[in-house]
């Protein structure tokens, strides 16, 4: 088709943010932060753990509890990693990282969700499958997600 | 099926970044296509689904201004806001109702106004996932790309052999963004390293595009053509959230795929679909969906790539139009799977067309690692 | 060839309002879990769920990928969203679904949360529609203050310009609307899942309210409320067996008009008169003809029609043949479109009550369908309810909605 000037625009001139509300489940799980615990879900009659913590069993569809929380380990395995390169901006481009980051899928002890964290004091030629992880935590833990700073390997 | 539904007519634009189109003119280049291919004229379509995305156009109601490019000024008209594919399923549905005998699916999607991979970023979970700010489709993608490799002993080459052969294949295709006839394995793991392992050419392009396919029941569509493409089975399915899902398979495509084969009457589905459109947003994404297709073992895709079994020559060809490596309009790519599977059957695939084709496959997706898939099997008169 | 006939077994939708203390996923589940209840089915007994919502009001892109597993994934899913018309776009979504014969049992459901925006008065996802459609305007020389007041509340300055135009082709008065406004609110003091409710408001209450936008003032205007509301369709042998009365879909159509108002990006449009609405004439047309009603005015029991601002009640219930074209505020005035009169409009309340925008279309059919059903507690119209239409209408007032349900199904 001929070639045609196409008049482009972008960006608005206003920028608008959300705040989402989490629910009960979530709140109870992010305060937690606050004494170092993780809190997840277990359903009363299949036994699958989710972490973090829902309402409702995807499973079996039985309605979970606050009651149904059970505390975990903080302890898990790492199933799953990436070495990140670069990171999105928030406007859609890929930003060069000067240092790798790795992204860990972590399965913790006692849940059966996988939960995908950072990864911290290790070397990307030594993560492997398999190896057990930990959570190492901020040293004023607030109760913000913030609070778990990355996963290391465990002892 | 109470009626049998057939696609008469598909067109598409020529898929690009950023060509100097507006979306309108786009959609109206897809719909007045299609409708031209099938020789009839806006007034014998009787529903218009528009596939667009409002996060992507960067503007809601993304088919608000989209009405009369597509034809579909005093018409009953929607929108499906996933892959293109999901509109084909959503227009037969209508049709099938008995409601109206013609539909018209118009995709469109200008990735280059808001990149697909932020806007993946949406679909995390706002709660957790979201916050901790490291997941997109390509992360989530290299995690499972690493899992499979671990697991079934993949390699970096086998995995770029896709690459490989769906660049070569895009670069007979005339509509096709990113087209490398010299590619090599080489090359490929030469390209820039986003999320480990996945690099550049094993990713999708971003493109700008639009497709639109023509759809009619069986009566229609012998009045409009003598060479109808009739849609014999659809499945789909929507797998769970990433955090408990099995990423080493494409569950979800595994079970869409065996409802359209039920439906299809399939039952040896790879000795009896003659191509494969697939969209495969990641190379490795490939070879996962050879296995959830019932085309080899789970673990197996490696050696269906490493033999040829799926390049065009082979006995199972996917992707000769290059697939979704070869070119990603977003949410328009599984129409223009559909339009590619369409064209083989009625052999108007030019110099990618592939011999003897009675009936294909096409495959649609949304969602981060293939989450949500769509199979229609379709084949040409007996 | 022999159409399928499809009803509504079950509906279900969360109370609205501002619910701060679920989030997003929770809520629409909650009405999900409500609609699957009310039919007698368990997730596995559904075949396909339709979901949608209008993007950019809750800053979650395709939230059912998130929240699909807590109502029933894996399953397959369908994304409908157009805007106003969502919710009832949603509802055709799931009729067509089990129409086609592709499955039997169909869970829709449309969802909104607005308080998830972080700018006062839920506009950031008001900022998306208004100023992403409009704004390339400013390269014509258009000023932020003309763009400000045609998309003030988004839909306000558009409607307010519309109201206009049809108290002209009417002859209806500011008063008229005053009291569409003080009806709806009566009503949804009576509905306990609505969001705005004052159960003695007057015209008087409402006339004392501000201006925003000449003719509208803030006690006409609908709130921007979180909800999410859910039906169940099933084909006829399930529907006879999970439900004492379905109410059963007898005739849908939603057709497109070219954009009111500016035309395709600025370009000009052919219409003058935005209360006009060609496109609900005919869709309500060919709804009726599928449906088999001659006469709308005898057939129709009561209508549930997408009213966020009150000539609307008083413009789409013409537009849907249930009074002439200007002589609505007559019977307004006779009060035959209270709950206990002769054509009741909107006995929930209607959208001016409670706007969750994704669901709001879809609440006119479950509203319509709780009618047929005799489901619909103390704001039960006092009459059998033979067939009823429910309405939407959305984007630059060019899009429509029509469902008819009755008591029984088209043979």
């Amino acid at each position: 088709m001929e070639k045609r000037e196409i008049t482009q625009v972008s960006g608005m001139p206003i920028v608008a943010g959300f705040q989402w509300s989490v629910g009960k489940m979530m709140e109870r799980f992010i305060k937690s932060f606050a004494e170092r615990k993780i809190l997840a879900a277990k359903c009363p009659k299949c036994g699958y753990t989710y972490v973090p913590p829902r309402l409702r069993c995807g499973k079996c569809y039985t309605k979970i509890e606050e009651e149904n929380l059970v505390e975990l380990s903080g302890k898990g395995t790492l199933i799953g990693y990436t070495t990140a390169y670069v990171q999105l901006d928030g406007k859609g481009n890929f930003l060069d990282l000067d240092k790798p980051k790795m992204v860990g899928a972590i399965k913790l002890e006692d849940s059966d969700s996988t939960i995908f964290m950072p990864l911290g004091e290790v070397d990307p030629k030594d993560v492997k499958e398999g190896i057990k992880v930990e959570a190492v935590w901020r040293k004023e833990t607030k109760g913000e997600i913030a609070d778990i700073v990355y996963f290391k390997p465990a002892r | 099926m109470n009626r049998k539904i057939a696609i008469v007519g598909y067109a598409q634009t020529h898929h690009e970044h950023d060509p100097p189109n507006t979306r309108e003119g786009m959609v109206f280049e897809a719909a007045k296509g299609a409708l031209d291919k099938a020789g009839i004229t806006r007034e014998a379509i009787d529903t218009v689904i528009n596939v667009s995305s409002d996060y992507q156009d960067g503007r809601t109601i993304s088919n608000l201004f989209l009405v009369m490019a597509e034809g579909a000024y005093l018409k009953d008209e929607s929108k499906v806001e996933m892959d293109g594919a999901f509109g084909v399923l959503y227009a037969m549905m209508r049709i099938l109702s008995g409601n109206h005998d013609t539909a018209m699916v118009v995709g469109v999607t200008q990735g280059s106004i808001f990149s697909p991979h932020q806007i993946s970023f949406y679909t995390l979970d706002p709660t957790f996932d979201r916050q901790i700010g490291l997941l997109n489709d390509i992360s989530a993608a290299a995690i499972q790309a690493r899992m499979y490799k671990n697991k079934h002993d993949v390699s970096d080459e086998q995995i770029a052999m896709v690459s490989v052969k769906n660049l070569v294949n895009a670069a007979s295709n005339p509509y096709a963004h990113r087209k490398i006839p010299d590619l090599n394995v080489k090359k490929v793991l030469g390209s820039k390293l986003y999320y480990d392992p996945i690099r550049e050419l094993n990713i999708s392009p971003i493109s700008d595009g639009a497709c639109a396919v023509v759809l009619a029941s069986e009566e229609k569509a012998k009045e409009i053509t003598d060479a109808p493409v009739w849609i014999k089975g659809v499945g789909s399915c929507q797998d769970s959230y990433l955090r408990d899902r099995n990423l080493l398979k494409l569950e979800s495509l595994e079970i869409a795929a065996k409802k359209a084969y039920e439906m299809a009457g399939l039952k040896n589905p790879s000795k009896e679909f003659d191509v494969a459109e697939v969209t495969e947003r990641f190379s490795h994404e490939e070879l996962m969906i050879y296995e959830a297709l019932g085309l080899c073992s789970e673990g197996r895709g490696k050696i269906l790539i490493e033999t040829g079994v799926t390049e065009r020559k082979g006995q199972i060809p996917v992707n000769p139009s290059g697939g979704a490596l070869g070119a990603d309009p977003v949410l328009a790519t599984g129409l223009v799977r559909i339009a590619e599977a369409a064209k083989q059957i009625r052999g108007e695939a030019g110099k990618y067309q592939i011999q003897g084709v009675r009936q294909a496959l096409a495959h649609g997706q949304t969602g981060l690692c293939a989450q949500s898939n769509i199979v229609f099997i379709l084949g040409g008169e007996e | 060839m022999m159409k399928r006939n499809v009803a509504i077994i079950g509906c279900g939708q969360t109370k609205h309002g501002r619910l701060r203390d679920v989030n997003t996923s929770e809520m629409i589940a909650e009405a999900a879990w409500k609609a699957m209840e009310d039919a007698n089915v368990t997730p596995d007994e559904v075949d396909a769920i339709v979901v949608g919502n209008m993007q950019g009001f809750g800053g979650i892109y395709d939230t059912e990928l998130w929240a699909g597993e807590l109502f029933g994934a894996p399953k397959p899913f369908l994304r409908i969203t157009t805007g106003g018309t969502t919710g009832g776009s949603v509802a055709h979504g799931g009729y067509y679904s089990v129409a086609s014969g592709l499955y039997d049992v169909v869970l829709a459901v449309a969802f909104e949360k607005h308080s998830d925006s972080k700018e006062r008065g839920a506009s950031t996802g008001l900022a998306h529609v208004a100023m992403a459609n409009i704004f390339h305007t400013m390269q014509h020389g258009a000023s932020i203050k003309w763009l400000v007041s045609l998309a003030t509340g988004a839909a306000t300055g558009v409607s307010a310009f519309q109201a206009s135009c049809y108290m002209y082709r009417s002859g209806c008065g500011v008063k008229h609307l005053d009291m569409v406004a003080a009806k709806s609110r009566r009503n949804a003091a009576k509905n306990e899942y609505a969001h705005l409710r004052w159960p003695n408001c007057t015209p008087e209450d409402i006339a004392k309210t501000e201006w925003i936008s000449y003719p509208l003032r803030f006690g006409h205007v609908c709130p921007a409320s979180d909800g999410a509301s859910a039906v169940v369709y099933a084909e006829e042998e399930i529907a006879k067996k999970k439900a004492e009365r379905p109410a059963w879909i007898k005739g849908v159509a939603a057709y497109a008009d070219e954009p009111n108002l500016m035309g395709e990006n600025s370009q000009g449009t052919a219409i003058t008169d935005l209360s006009e609405q060609l496109q609900c004439i005919i869709s309500a047309r060919e709804a009726y003809q599928r449906a088999g009603i001659k006469n709308p005015r005898k057939e129709i029991d009561m209508a549930e029609i997408y009213q966020p601002f009150p000539h609307q009640e008083l413009m789409f219930s013409e537009r849907v043949d249930l009074f002439d074209d200007g002589k609505a505020w007559i019977a307004l005035e006779e009060g035959q479109t209270e709950i206990d009169g002769s054509m009741p409009l909107d006995p929930s309340g209607g959208v001016i009550s409670t706007n969750a925008i994704g669901s709001s279309a879809m609440q006119r059919v479950l509203e319509c369908a709780l009618q047929v059903m005799g489901k619909a507690g103390k704001h039960q119209v006092p009459k059998d309810v033979k067939n009823a239409v429910a309405h939407g209408w959305g984007g630059a007032t060019n899009f429509t909605t029509i469902t008819v349900l009755g008591d029984s199904p088209r043979r």
